[in-house]
C-alpha cells in the first residue's frame, strides 16, 4: 500500500566505475543530484524498497550504501546551500511547460 | 557432490519441457498464489495484472544480498510430467542427501510452522529436484527471516507429487475459465496483499456484507505528477531514467522517470522515441492534443486484458445490461446536475431575486426528468430480458430526459453565473465545435481534459475504450470514455469552473476571438489546466463507500467499479454524488 513519501537522503560509495555509473543512472531517474554521492529522493515505502532492490541487484559487498529517512520536521530544517529548491512537503501534483 | 549440481546444465531440462509442451507450464511462484488466494492466482497469472507492492521488493532485495558473496547453487527446473517450472533457491547436499532451502523476507507461522503457501511452493521445488537429480531429496528448509526461524519439512515424494499434482490441477481448470474467481479469503490475507488496489476485495464485502464502511485499500492519492506541455516547440528526450524538456528557448529541464504519472502535449510538442519506449515499458501515459484542445490520441501499450476485454464485449451485448447500465449512468448525471443547482442557488432562492422565476421552473422541469428516468429504471428492473424487445427504443427515451435535462441545467447556470449581458463572460446556453464565446470555450477545454484522464484511466484498468453502453460511436472518441465522462463533469469541471469565474479569476485577455470562434490562448489554457488539476487533486468522502480519496483517484476506482458490475459484485458503479 502507499503510505506516505517521505525525503529520503541517499548517500553511496562506490568502488568501481562501471557499477558507480549504474547506480547514477538509476538515482537520477529517481531523485536529485545534491551534491558529490548523494542525492534526495522523495518517496514512500513501496517506491523505497523497489529502489533498494534495484541497487542491490548492482553493488558489491566493498560497496557502502546510506539511506537516511527525514521526517518532515527534519527536513524543513536542513541547511542547504544552494537554496534553490525548499524541502517542502508536498511536491506539485503537476507541472506545466 | 556439490561439483555436480555446479556443473549440471541448469536450462536444459527447463527448455527442453518448455518445447515439447502443450500447455504452458505453470511457475512454481505461481502455485504459491494459488495457495494464498484462487482469485490473486487468476489475476496475476491469467490476466496478467502484477502490481509490487513494498514487500515484493524487499524479498526480491533478500534474495539478491543473500546471493552475494556465498556459494549459490540456484536452479532453473520445469517437468513435463508435473506441469510446473521453477527456481529453486538453493540445494545443499548434507552427507550425499539433498536439502532444499528456501528462503522467505516474512515470518513463519505461529513459531513452528510454514505458511501453506510456502508449503506448497517448497514440496514443488523437492519434487522438480528430486525429478532432476533422480534422486530423493531429505528434507525441505525454509527459513523465515523476520523472526530468524528455520522450519525443517521431512520430504515424503508420494504425499508431495500428491499434493503438488493436485494443485496444478486446480491451476489448470482455473487457467482456461473466462470468469474471476470471487473474493474467497479471510480480510486479513487481502490486507497483506499487494494486487488489493486493484482487486478491491473490501469493496466487494462492503456490498455482500452491507457493512458501515470497507476497509480502503485503495490508494488515496497519485504519486506520480501530471506532466503538460503547452510550448510550442518543446521536446520530451530520454537521458537514462529521467526525462529531459527542452524549451524552444534553450531552457532544459530534466525530471526523474519515476515522478511523472503522464505526459500531455498540446500540439506541436516532439517526444523521441526512446522517451515513448521508456514510458511504454513504465506505464507513463502519453496523450496528444490538439493547439485547440482536441483530443488526437494516446499511448496504447500492446496486446494484453484478453479476459477483460471479452467479458466487457460479452457483456455489452446483452442488451437489457446495457440498459440497466444506462439508466444508471443517467440517474448519477442528472441527479448530480440538480444536486449542484440547488446547492449553488440556495441563498438566492429563499430571497427574491432577478431570475428566480427562470430557475425555478428549470429545477422543476429537471425534477421532472429525473422522476421520468426512475420510472423507467423501477419498469425495467421488473421486467425479464425476454419482455424488453425494443431496446434501443428504451435506450432512446432516456437519452431524450437526459438530454432535456441537461438543456435546463445550461440554462440554470446563466442563472447561477448572473453576469449581465455584455460581460465577455456571458452565458446563455452550451454550443461546441467550435465554441462561440468565452464561457463554451472554457467548458470545451476543460472537458477535452477530462476526457483525457477517462481514456486514461480506463487504459489502466484494461478495458477496451471503444466499446460503450450509452455513446453511440462515432469516429474520433471513445464511446466508454464519454459515458464515464457524464458521472464527472459538473464535480470535475463545471463547479471548480464557475467557481473561478465568481472569483474573477478570467480576462478577456486568456482568450483568443477570431469572429465566430472562441479559444483559449496560452495564458488562458495555462489557468485552466492549472484549475483542472488542482481539483483533480482535491480530496473528498466517497458517498457510498465512505472514505476519502483524490477526485483524480475517484475516476479509476469508478471504472473498476464498473467492470465490477459484470464480474461479481454489481451495484457500486454510478452511485457517486455531490454533496
Amino acid at each position: 500500500m502507499s503510505a506516505d513519501k517521505h525525503w529520503h537522503l541517499v548517500c553511496y560509495d562506490i568502488r568501481d566505475q562501471k557499477r558507480w555509473a549504474k547506480v547514477f543512472k538509476i538515482l537520477k531517474g529517481v531523485g536529485e543530484h545534491l551534491q558529490y554521492s548523494i542525492f534526495r529522493v522523495r518517496m514512500n515505502k513501496t517506491q523505497l524498497e523497489k529502489l533498494r532492490w534495484q541497487l542491490s541487484e548492482i553493488i558489491d559487498e566493498e560497496d557502502d550504501l546510506m539511506i537516511v529517512r527525514l521526517c518532515p520536521a527534519c527536513a524543513k530544517r536542513v541547511i542547504d546551500s544552494r537554496d534553490e529548491e525548499k524541502w517542502s512537503e508536498s511536491a506539485p501534483s503537476f507541472e506545466i511547460f | 557432490m556439490s561439483n555436480t549440481i555446479e556443473n549440471e546444465d541448469i536450462f536444459q531440462s527447463h527448455f527442453l519441457a518448455e518445447k515439447t509442451t502443450d500447455e504452458p507450464l505453470i511457475r512454481v511462484m505461481a502455485l504459491h498464489a494459488l495457495a494464498y488466494c484462487e482469485r490473486l492466482f487468476y489475476l496475476e497469472e491469467v490476466e496478467e495484472i502484477r502490481v509490487a507492492d513494498a514487500n515484493v521488493y524487499a524479498g526480491r532485495r533478500l534474495h539478491e544480498e543473500l546471493d552475494k558473496g556465498s556459494k549459490k547453487y540456484t536452479l532453473e527446473l520445469a517437468s513435463q510430467e508435473l506441469g510446473i517450472r521453477g527456481k529453486v533457491d538453493y540445494v545443499r547436499t548434507d552427507a550425499g542427501e539433498l536439502i532444499i532451502y528456501e528462503h522467505k523476507k516474512g515470518r513463519s507461522n505461529k513459531g513452528n510452522q510454514a505458511w501453506p503457501s510456502d508449503h506448497l511452493q517448497t514440496t514443488a521445488y523437492g519434487l522438480l529436484v528430486s525429478e532432476h537429480f533422480n534422486r530423493p531429496v531429505k528434507e525441505l528448509r525454509i527459513r523465515y527471516h523476520a523472526d530468524n526461524k528455520t522450519i525443517i519439512i521431512p520430504f515424503d515424494l508420494d504425499k508431495a507429487k500428491e499434493e503438488v499434482l493436485n494443485a496444478v490441477k486446480k491451476a489448470r481448470g482455473l487457467r482456461s475459465s473466462l470468469g474471476r474467481p470471487q473474493v474467497s479469503v479471510p480480510e486479513k490475507l487481502c490486507r497483506a496483499c499487494s494486487l488489493a488496489p486493484v482487486c478491491l476485495p473490501e469493496e466487494e464485502r462492503f456490498v455482500e456484507e452491507e457493512k458501515e464502511k470497507p476497509l480502503r485499500l485503495f490508494p488515496a492519492e497519485d504519486e506520480k505528477r501530471v506532466i503538460h506541455l503547452l510550448e510550442q516547440g518543446a521536446a520530451i528526450h530520454k537521458d537514462g531514467y529521467q526525462f529531459v524538456i527542452s524549451l524552444p528557448d534553450g531552457n532544459k529541464k530534466s525530471i526523474p522517470g519515476a515522478n511523472v504519472a503522464s505526459f500531455v502535449l498540446h500540439g506541436n510538442i516532439q517526444i523521441s522515441t526512446q522517451a515513448i519506449h521508456f514510458c511504454a515499458a513504465n506505464d507513463i501515459g502519453i496523450h496528444w492534443l490538439s493547439y485547440g484542445g482536441h483530443y488526437v490520441g494516446a499511448l496504447q501499450k500492446g496486446a494484453g486484458y484478453v479476459q477483460r476485454r471479452h467479458r466487457q464485449y460479452e457483456t455489452f451485448h446483452d442488451p437489457l445490461f446495457k440498459i440497466l447500465l444506462v439508466a444508471k449512468l443517467c440517474r448519477a448525471k442528472v441527479e448530480n446536475q440538480l444536486k449542484y443547482i440547488l446547492r449553488a442557488t440556495r441563498a438566492k432562492r429563499s430571497n427574491e431575486t432577478q431570475g428566480q422565476e427562470a430557475l425555478q421552473a428549470s429545477i422543476n422541469s429537471i425534477r421532472h426528468e429525473i422522476k421520468a428516468l426512475a420510472r423507467i429504471e423501477k419498469s425495467l428492473s421488473k421486467t425479464g430480458n425476454e419482455t424488453i424487445t425494443q431496446h434501443d427504443k428504451v435506450i432512446g427515451e432516456m437519452r431524450g430526459h437526459e438530454g432535456r435535462a441537461g438543456r435546463e441545467y445550461f440554462k440554470a447556470l446563466t442563472c447561477i453565473l448572473n453576469l449581465p449581458e455584455d460581460n465577455f463572460l456571458y452565458f446563455n446556453g452550451r454550443n461546441r465545435r467550435p465554441p462561440r464565446d468565452p464561457f463554451n470555450a472554457l467548458l470545451s477545454f476543460g472537458y477535452a481534459l477530462l476526457y483525457k484522464d477517462c481514456v486514461a484511466a480506463i487504459q489502466a484498468v484494461g478495458l477496451d475504450p471503444c466499446f460503450g453502453f450509452f455513446h453511440t460511436p462515432r469516429s474520433s472518441a471513445y464511446p466508454l470514455a464519454l459515458d464515464l465522462m457524464e458521472l464527472f463533469r459538473v464535480i470535475l469541471w463545471d463547479m471548480p469552473l464557475i467557481a473561478s469565474v465568481n472569483r474573477n479569476q478570467w480576462r478577456k485577455q486568456d482568450f483568443e476571438i477570431t469572429g465566430q470562434q472562441v479559444w483559449l490562448n496560452k495564458e488562458g489554457r495555462r489557468k485552466a489546466i492549472s484549475l483542472y488539476e488542482n481539483r483533480k487533486r482535491e480530496k473528498w468522502k466517497h458517498p457510498v463507500l465512505k472514505y476519502s480519496l483524490s477526485y483524480s483517484r475517484t475516476i479509476e476506482l469508478e471504472v473498476r467499479l464498473l467492470e465490477k458490475e459484470w464480474t461479481g459484485q454489481p451495484g457500486l458503479f454510478a452511485r457517486l454524488r455531490v454533496r
